[in-house]
């Protein structure tokens, strides 16, 4: 038995040891806004090092998309959890010792926690300026609104919204509500930082590698090849090891002390560090009679917290996901980014796909109920097909809904009987635009080894690569060796990000082993996916890749408590060429089960931006339990087809799916997740416009 | 203080302070690191070790309190039990984090259990979480390991 999962051995970021090293600690405020007014770690035994906000003077800000960060803030706090002071110790528990020997003084200030709020006049401004990053993760225009809370406004604008409204017969509208979430991979946070000689290395668990190093060069101030990332597997990411997190604490501490540092997060502090958008969705549908879609307007209000992050790219996103894969001649959007006193936001499974699509398929559902149409006719008369325009202007192809829907339906039984039942479709874009690049090397003993820097976070990439590579060079499995990814021997990929590696690195490899094969013993490969956004009409190519898929459920509800059941879960969901079968149904339904989790119960709760259920005891976590009697899903492929990337597409449709069976029993809830105590408000509701409980 | 116990089999020496938990000192003394911290309360199981055959969160149960037990951890079954053995042949994990967790829950599971059902399964590994979402295979392997 060799699997390193299985007997153990596997090693992650929070192993790595070094000789000398110390661990590090940090002092978070206690307070969402506040300004520092006085440090006072002179208490602090001299074995510590300490690194306060005067000892960042020289360093630049970074930030992937919004230059909004220092390594500690300078001047103010703006979350419960922003790092005032970091200390390194030579073992944990000296470490936090320490802290309690810092005093910090702040001067409170007023707060702002609702991106709605955020955007009104007068509300705290929780930045003065928006400085657009340098980092190659701002990839796209960025729309900045100085002297308010909106660090990117991203529009679509695509034929005439008023025009189109006036030619519905029927015309909804609904608000609707995400809350946070945290990825809460098994594995915290963890890196370990040492200089060699002026030479910055760190060991980190990253999906992000040369965008951290990119970010890192601009701090210190050194070329970017004076960074060394070494990326070890991680023990799940889902979006929250990117971009920096722990690893410009650590690498300043360990410069400081002239040791190697390591620094490994609390369970508490993954809840500061790094969550999912709550996010505020409006939106207007109309349509014909006869069930024709004409028009649809949606305001996103994406929170971001207190730093940007990649929450720009999240709220463009979610600004065209929210729009579906339908024909509606007139749409549009405008998405907000919005900065709140809340813990930053990021990428998560789904990047912004879930907030969109639980809006934009719920309200698919309620108009149906007004036009007095099956919603699964209603969605089938509208979507998208080969050869149709998004809104974005470009034309789809490769395009597999009906099909993905055919089989939900199918599932449930949806032509006998439909009470208790729901669907969803699902559209989502992959990174666009973005560059992948390998190196098979051939070894002595007639091996291969196989340098990239996708990161392997439980998804099974570096497998994926390494059976693609094996193929290519028709070679046993065992022959391919797949390199630890390091910015010191991997050439330059985007990010294992947005379920793009084993389509993109895939393509990239194919053209390596060309390579190798015309070169004898180096072989390199590259794909680039040309594309992207105009801001501010929402026009160009959004995504070169679609992720499509399907979702039904089957709920049974107690109408005396509002507790439900789902007694049925599927998805659907094309795959068009499978390269490792049992990798993509972990995949597959793994994204079914966080998806299960974000219906039913995950929710970060904040008092006053003091997040109030931090721990794994308060915010629960799907368990072994939570599985549905029924729980399945279908891959498709199709002869000859391209890989579709598949690490998230099954997340975003199942929340909508499960809520629109609970509607389809008259209980319309618009706020996840679907609480018990929500969906009983929601039976009232029922019959009060009955009229009348008694 | 000293501590002594059976460690996977060997009799075993460590030093500790006595207000520490089990999890840090397999980690640091012993250099177990199939044994993981996760929740730091006892919820998730990933920092589960069989503690005279009974499977314990570690991150809770102070080192003293294992003065004289057997403790054992995933490095020290063969590589080539059977319920690790199911558990590859399933594909039973991702990240692999959680897995040595899950592996001695089910193995001492089994022993109370030889022919459990899905419904026994799912509750049975209710302390043991995966944030991978790979229980339908866990259970798939559980059964496996139990068919021998």
């Amino acid at each position: 038995m060799s699997n390193p999962r299985v007997t153990g051995a596997i090693r992650y970021a929070q192993d790595v040891e070094f000789e000398g090293m110390l661990h590090a600690s940090i002092l978070r405020s206690p307070y969402p806004h506040a300004r520092i007014l006085r440090v006072d770690a002179s208490a602090v035994p001299d074995s510590v090092v300490v690194l306060t906000p005067d000892d960042i003077g020289d360093f630049g800000s970074y930030g992937c998309q919004i230059q909004d960060q220092t390594v500690l803030p300078r001047e103010r706090v703006r979350f419960v959890g922003d790092p005032v002071v970091a200390v390194a110790a030579p073992t944990k528990r000296e470490a936090d010792e320490a802290l309690n020997l810092i005093d910090v003084e702040y001067e409170r200030l007023p707060g702002v926690f609702d991106a709605v709020e955020a955007v009104a006049e007068g509300a705290p401004l929780v930045h003065e300026h928006h400085a657009i990053s340098e980092n190659d993760a701002a990839y796209f225009g960025i729309r900045p609104q100085e002297g308010t809370n909106i660090c990117h406004r991203f529009r679509i604008r695509h034929g005439d919204m008023e025009e189109g409204f006036k030619q519905a017969d029927v015309v909804v509208e609904e608000t609707y509500r995400t809350p946070g979430a945290q990825h809460a991979a098994m594995e915290p946070h963890a890196s370990v930082a040492r200089w060699q000689d002026g030479r910055l290395e760190i060991w980190t668990g990253t999906q992000t590698l040369f965008n951290l190093r990119m970010d890192l060069a601009g701090i210190f101030n050194i070329p970017e090849s004076q960074i060394r990332i070494i990326s070890p597997p991680m023990g799940g990411a889902f979006g929250a090891k990117t971009f920096v997190r722990t690893e410009a604490i650590a690498a300043c501490l360990a410069q400081k002390a002239g040791r190697p540092v390591k620094v490994v997060l609390s369970r508490y502090e993954e809840w500061l560090t790094l969550n999912r958008h709550p996010a505020t969705l409006q939106v207007k549908l109309g349509a014909r009679a006869d069930g024709t879609l004409v028009a649809k307007r949606v305001v996103c209000w994406v929170d971001t917290g207190a730093y940007a992050d990649c929450g720009p790219g999240v709220a463009q996103k979610m600004g065209y996901a929210a729009v579906g894969p339908y024909r509606i001649p007139q749409v549009w959007v405008d998405s907000l980014c919005v900065y709140t006193n809340l813990p930053p936001n990021g990428a998560f499974r789904g990047y912004g796909a879930m907030q969109a699509v639980w809006a934009s398929e719920r309200t698919m559902d309620v108009l149906a109920a007004k036009l007095g149409m099956d919603p699964l006719e209603l969605r089938l008369k509208n979507v998208l097909v080969d050869g149709d325009q998004f809104c974005t202007g470009e034309i789809m192809h490769d395009v597999h809904f009906i099909e993905c829907l055919h089989a939900a339906a199918g599932t449930i039984g949806w032509a006998d009987n439909k009470q208790g039942k729901g669907l969803c479709v699902l559209m989502k874009g992959m990174q666009t635009p973005s560059r992948a690049s390998i190196v098979v090397e051939a070894n002595d003993d007639g091996g291969y080894t196989v340098h990239c820097a996708t990161a392997e976070m439980g998804q099974g990439a570096w497998y994926s690569i390494r059976l693609m590579a094996a193929e290519l060079l028709g070679v046993e499995l065992e022959k391919v060796h797949y390199a630890e990814p390091d910015t010191d021997l991997a050439p330059y990929d985007t990010r294992t990000t947005s379920s793009r590696s084993t389509y993109m690195m895939g393509r990239a490899l194919v053209e390596a082993v060309r390579d190798l094969k015309r070169k004898g013993e180096l072989g390199y490969g590259e794909c680039v996916n040309k594309g992207g956004l105009d801001p501010d009409t929402g026009q160009g190519i959004a995504s070169t890749h679609w992720h499509q898929g399907a979702a039904a459920a089957e709920v049974r509800v107690d109408e005396e408590t509002g507790k439900f059941q789902v007694l049925k879960l599927y998805t659907s969901i094309y795959a068009g060429h499978v390269v490792n079968r049992p990798g993509a149904e972990l995949q597959n339904e793994g994204s079914m089960i966080m998806g299960l989790g974000t219906t039913l119960f995950e929710e970060i709760a904040f008092e006053d931006g003091q997040p109030a259920n931090a721990n794994l005891s308060d915010y629960n976590l799907p368990a072994a339990g939570d599985l549905p009697e029924s729980f399945t899903s279908d891959l498709f492929e199709r002869e000859g087809a391209e890989v579709h990337g598949l690490g998230e597409t099954a997340l975003p449709p199942v929340p909508p799916a499960i809520g629109n069976a609970l509607y389809s029993l008259g209980i319309h809830v618009t706020d996840l997740p679907l609480s018990a105590e929500k969906v009983l408000n929601a039976i009232d509701s029922r019959q009060q416009a009955k009229g009348g409980r008694t | 203080m000293k501590i002594h116990f059976k460690v996977n089999g060997t009799p075993t020496e460590v030093e500790a302070q006595a207000d520490e938990m089990l999890l840090e000192v397999l980690r640091r003394e012993l250099d177990l690191r199939s044994v993981r911290a996760t929740c730091g309360i006892g919820i998730c199981g990933a920092c589960t070790a069989l503690v005279d055959g009974e499977p314990i969160s570690t991150c809770i149960f102070l080192a003293p309190l294992a003065e004289g037990c057997e403790i054992t951890t995933v490095e020290g079954l063969s590589g080539d039990h059977p319920v690790q053995r199911a558990f590859e042949e399933e594909h039973a994990f991702q990240c692999g984090y959680c897995t040595p967790g899950m592996i001695l829950t089910a193995r001492s599971f089994l022993e109370e259990n030889p022919a459990p059902s899905d419904e026994e399964i799912k509750v049975a590994l209710g302390g043991n979480l995966c944030r991978c979402g790979c229980y339908v295979k866990i259970i798939r392997a559980v059964k496996k390991a139990a068919r021998g």
